[in-house]
């Protein structure tokens, strides 16, 4: 109780030397904004300073094109293209071009797409930045026509294309030539992809409708923003069409990232960045260069360098086995980030998930730009689970291939790690195909016009294995195994007894020494025991010189050359 | 002048601030969080606002809400006392945009004295002299034994981004220097994630001397003297007084005008604090300027009498200065013991709760800046000062006495206090005899403390 309050006498009463009453002080328009997530006030200055984010919740504000620019580009290097492409109203829609005139004077845009030239960490782009304000970036005929024109210039000019996109979809007003936009923009896309001509689309909130149908879907990255409201039918029409409660995450880049359709989400501030990486990455000069950086590491690499030294005691095959099994082993990502720079993951089958089983992306090895692809096992139980123990799903196999295909048009090597006790078995990997995949693997590595290197790691079970492991040279790890089936199936197939596995596992010829013998594989990685983490560089070391090495060979063959003697490889056994 | 002042600040400080109000009929506007809903504060001040719940982050530290608060007030002035958002750039950059008038710096100045080598440069380029020290953070060990080797044993190692004694170790020679750096780096990595690292001269047992700053609008600034702050726990002071006893008039008339150049030098405006480090050769360095009113500004109040706060709010309207530096003369010697909610056997753990009866000392110069009151509650939320205690008296030894007198009828009921700690202090015969520096609490109280 404040029991002062009213006892108190207050000053309210005095007055010396009053003036008269002075405006009162005041909050400038602008300086508070709303943040429509959390619906707290946030002081514009703080939001600016997080790349346009509340700085209370984290959620991402919509920006402006101009905006969007600055943020991205090196400074002063944008040149607009497409602006002197005339609007149109083709089906004559009442008050269009009053709609079109007053949405042009509030928001300073000649339209909803801005696009042009310009260079991201002095790599040059093309680049189109969609602004939700001009009719909800509703993709017309100047905004179908502008994207075009800017492939159809990239294309000629050999430039890269980025394009943040946001849009509701087609405009309305537009009627039917609104919808043929998508096929225009979808088709000149086609042509500078055929050109071996990177794409990224970025897709930023909310993507949806005829635009996610068209130019948003279509790169060879997919990038995007996080908690973006990306779809083909919004949600409310959805759940208006259907009836049906949606769940939590629907259609956030979260949900499309874990759906495979995205390769990766990428936060603003980081943004300018990273696609300055993939720039690089991508960039014909970086693979030009390719020849003369390999040639620098030539000298073939002395054979068991290592291991001849410590005299190692001959182990028993199920010795091997357990070895190759062992939790404490070093896995695809321990190797990743030892022997390659840069690498920069890349998600999704592009049709059903991201299956945690495989890894891959873009990576450079002593400067050569190369996709790396590899069966992930987890170093404990919530890592397995997230990668079933590395046992690939079909949409594994399908991102391995998508990546390999990506890889192959930007005519990058491709180096693949096996490790796997084999293929994912359950009634989800059968229904979506499972056999289908690999054989589909098995097919298209054989006809691949880049070289493909496969390594075994650990475990190199049966089938699952082989649809990373159709390459130009396989090599296998001292202590790695690769076979038809595991002892334990083995032994229970011809036994009918799963506890023989270790006398199977003797007689099977799964062993690397084995595999050589019979001429399966190319090389034996020496091993410096055991192959954990405190040894992985002096065993990456010796990798990575073997891997310039197996470059630059391959670097005087033909595209055709390198599919032919794949053929011929595995047409001798 | 101002019509009205809204107070973003709490406790004794906002008491303060509205009594200084009332003398100069300045309408007062109180803002208190639900926890301070019988706060003295809130009841004394003209109008009062509740501005959200009990944590400091949703309330008083809660910019947007305390400018809607001003605004709807339509209050002209914020005073922001000392903690809170005293020290807040942008809070004083907001009020600005928005027309009020922030009771303090301008932006810019806050910001550039709260950033530590920003306000190290501008008094190194000053001619102010600092603890001598590396420019930039080092690295390598090779050349930061270097930088040591120039500066001369101690030194001081510490972690670039470090706070909280993390990443600081003391190298007493040459000899254990490398070591002593290799573990204050490896401490700053995994502290901060960063081995940058600070070579400062360590001054061995100095002295905690500040100089209270008053500067206005039109470039006039002048010292009100030195306050000794040497009397402190884990950089919290406990006692403050002013005179203090180890400067003589020259000195004190030196570091006089080598604060008033500091605040010229940051262009300071409002009332500020220079703080220095004195070693035993009685050499000064500038430590830092804090940029804004203290807690412990009441002892030179007293010996200079001048109001300090309503200085602040006179410079903060635009008015010039009206006291020149010869008008300052210092009377007498003034003590401050700082009362805390808190337990001294326990490792000074705040033991907030509700107070029973109370009662405050009076008398001739003695001054009790408080705002509790019998049955009141003591907050677990915030600071646990429940009391400032300030005497006033001809000589040292007579404030000393005075202080002891006046504490000797504080009653607190119900809550646990340092009080028995500050008569400990006042007992000991090194402090009566004025023979002390920061160290004194730390090597005086260890034994106890075990």
């Amino acid at each position: 109780m404040a029991i002062f309050k009213s006892m108190f006498k207050k000053t309210g009463y005095i007055k010396i030397g009053s003036q008269p009453e002075e405006k009162g002080p005041s909050v400038p328009d602008g300086m508070w904004l709303k943040c429509s997530k959390c619906k707290k006030m946030v002081y514009r200055e703080d939001v600016k300073e997080k790349f346009y984010t509340c700085p209370k919740c984290g959620d991402y504000f919509r920006i402006k094109a101009k905006t969007r620019l600055r943020l991205l580009l090196d400074k002063g290097s944008f040149q607009e293209w497409g602006t002197d492409i005339e609007e149109k109203n083709p089906i004559d829609f009442p008050e269009y071009e009053e709609k079109l005139s007053d949405t042009r004077r509030k928001t300073g845009l000649k339209e909803a797409v801005t696009i042009g030239k310009g260079s991201i960490c002095g790599w040059e782009t093309v680049i189109g930045v969609c602004d939700a304000r001009f009719l909800m970036s509703s993709m017309g005929y100047v905004v179908g026509e502008r994207i075009t024109q800017a492939f159809e210039q990239a294309t000629e000019e050999k430039l890269p294309v980025i394009l943040f996109c946001c849009s509701g979809g087609a405009r309305m007003q537009e009627g039917i030539i609104s919808l043929m936009q998508m096929a225009k923009t979808a088709a000149a896309i086609r042509r500078h992809s055929d050109a071996g001509l990177l794409y990224i689309p970025v897709l930023t909130d909310p993507t949806t409708g005829g635009v996610t149908a068209s130019f948003a879907m279509l790169g060879d990255v997919i990038l995007a923003e996080p908690g973006a409201l990306i779809g083909f039918a919004g949600p409310r029409v959805i759940r208006q069409t259907t009836g049906e409660k949606l769940p939590d995450g629907f259609q956030r880049a979260e949900f499309l990232l874990e759906k495979g359709m995205i390769d990766a989400i990428i936060e603003r501030k980081s943004m300018r960045e990273e696609l300055g990486k993939l720039l690089r990455l991508h960039n014909q000069k970086a693979a030009e260069t390719f020849a003369s950086k390999a040639s620098m590491f030539q000298t073939d690499p002395i054979e068991e360098k290592h291991s001849d030294k410590e005299n190692k005691k001959e182990k028993s095959a199920w010795e091997r086995v357990e070895l190759s099994r062992s939790p404490a082993r070093c896995t695809v990502g321990d190797y990743i980030d030892q022997i390659f720079e840069d690498f920069t993951e890349l998600h999704g089958d592009r049709c059903f998930g991201d299956d945690g089983a495989v890894i891959g992306g873009i990576a450079t090895l002593s400067g050569i730009p190369v996709t790396v692809i590899g069966q992930q096992k987890g170093k404990n139980t919530r890592e397995n689970i997230r990668c079933n123990f590395g046992m690939a799903s079909p949409e594994g196999y399908r991102k391995a291939l998508r990546l390999m295909k990506q890889a192959e048009k930007f005519h990058r090597p491709i180096i693949c790690f096996v490790d796997t006790p084999g293929a994912a078995c359950g009634i989800g990997a059968e229904e979506r195909g499972q056999g289908r995949a690999i054989a589909e693997n098995l097919s298209e590595m054989s006809g691949l016009k880049v070289p493909v290197l496969s390594i075994v790691i650990g475990e190199g079970g049966s089938g699952g294995a082989l649809a990373l492991a159709v390459a130009n040279e396989v090599w296998m790890m001292e202590n790695a195994t690769y076979s038809i089936l595991s002892p334990e199936g083995f032994a229970s197939i011809l036994w009918k007894d799963g506890k023989r596995a270790k006398e199977a596992a003797g007689i099977m010829k799964i062993t690397a020494k084995d595999l050589k013998e019979l001429g399966v594989i190319e090389w034996i990685v020496p091993e410096v025991e055991p192959a954990q983490k405190k040894n992985l560089e002096t065993i990456t070391g010796n990798m990575k010189e073997h891997m310039l090495c197996f470059l630059e060979k391959q670097e005087e063959k033909s595209e055709d050359q390198l599919a032919i003697e794949r053929y011929e490889r595995f047409r001798r056994y | 002048m101002f019509q009205k002042i809204l107070i973003a600040n709490r406790g004794e400080i906002a008491l303060r601030i509205i009594r200084a109000c009332r003398e100069l009929g300045i309408r007062t506007v109180a803002i208190y969080s639900q926890a301070d809903a019988e706060a003295l504060h809130a009841q004394l001040a003209d109008e009062a606002i509740c501005i959200g719940p009990s944590a400091a982050a949703e309330s008083y530290l809660d910019m947007e809400r305390i400018l809607s608060a001003c605004i709807a007030a339509k209050a002209d002035a914020i005073h922001p006392g000392f903690g809170f958002l005293s020290e807040n750039s942008k809070f004083a950059d907001m009020c600005r945009k928005c027309g009020i008038t922030f009771i303090g710096p301008s932006a810019e100045v806050i910001e550039r004295m709260g950033n530590k080598s920003e306000a190290r440069n501008t008094m190194i380029k000053a001619g102010i002299p600092v603890v001598p020290g590396t420019e930039r953070p080092l690295t390598d060990a090779g050349k930061a034994k270097e930088a040591a080797d120039q500066i001369g044993y101690p030194v001081m190692i510490k972690a670039a981004l470090g706070g909280g004694g993390k990443g600081m170790r003391l190298s007493q020679t040459a000899e254990d220097f490398l070591e002593n750096f290799k573990v204050a780096q490896l401490e700053a990595i995994r502290g901060f994630g960063d081995d940058s690292m600070y070579i400062e001269k360590y001054i061995e047992e100095p002295k905690h001397i500040e100089f209270q700053i008053l500067a206005d609008k039109f470039g006039n600034v002048i010292q009100l003297g030195e306050r000794d702050c040497s009397i402190q726990r884990n950089h919290q002071k406990v006692i403050e007084e002013s005179p203090s006893s180890v400067l003589d008039e020259t000195l004190r008339k030196e570091m006089g005008a080598v604060a008033v150049r500091a605040a010229k030098a940051a262009a300071y405006e409002n009332a500020g604090t220079i703080e220095f480090l004195l070693d035993k050769q009685k050499r000064y360095y500038f430590m830092e300027m804090n940029t804004r009113i203290q807690v412990e500004h009441p002892v030179t109040e007293m010996v200079s009498g001048v109001d300090l706060i309503k200085e602040q709010i006179y410079i903060a309207a635009g008015l010039p200065l009206d006291l020149t530096q010869e008008e300052i003369t210092l009377r007498g010697h003034a003590l401050e013991c700082r009362i805390n909610a808190e337990d001294p056997k326990k490792n000074f753990m705040p033991c907030p709760g509700k107070l029973g009866q109370i009662h405050l000392p009076g008398g001739f110069g003695v001054r009790v800046d408080t705002a509790i009151y019998g049955g009141c509650e003591i907050s677990p939320y915030y600071d646990s000062m429940a009391a400032k205690v300030i005497v006033h008296d001809r000589t040292r030894q007579g404030a000393i006495q005075k202080m002891r007198s006046a504490l000797g009828e504080l009653v607190l009921e119900g809550i646990t206090t340092n009080l028995d700690f500050q008569f400990q202090i006042l007992d000991d015969e090194d402090f009566i005899n004025g023979n002390f520096d920061t160290s004194f609490i730390e090597k005086k109280f260890q034994m106890e403390k075990e």
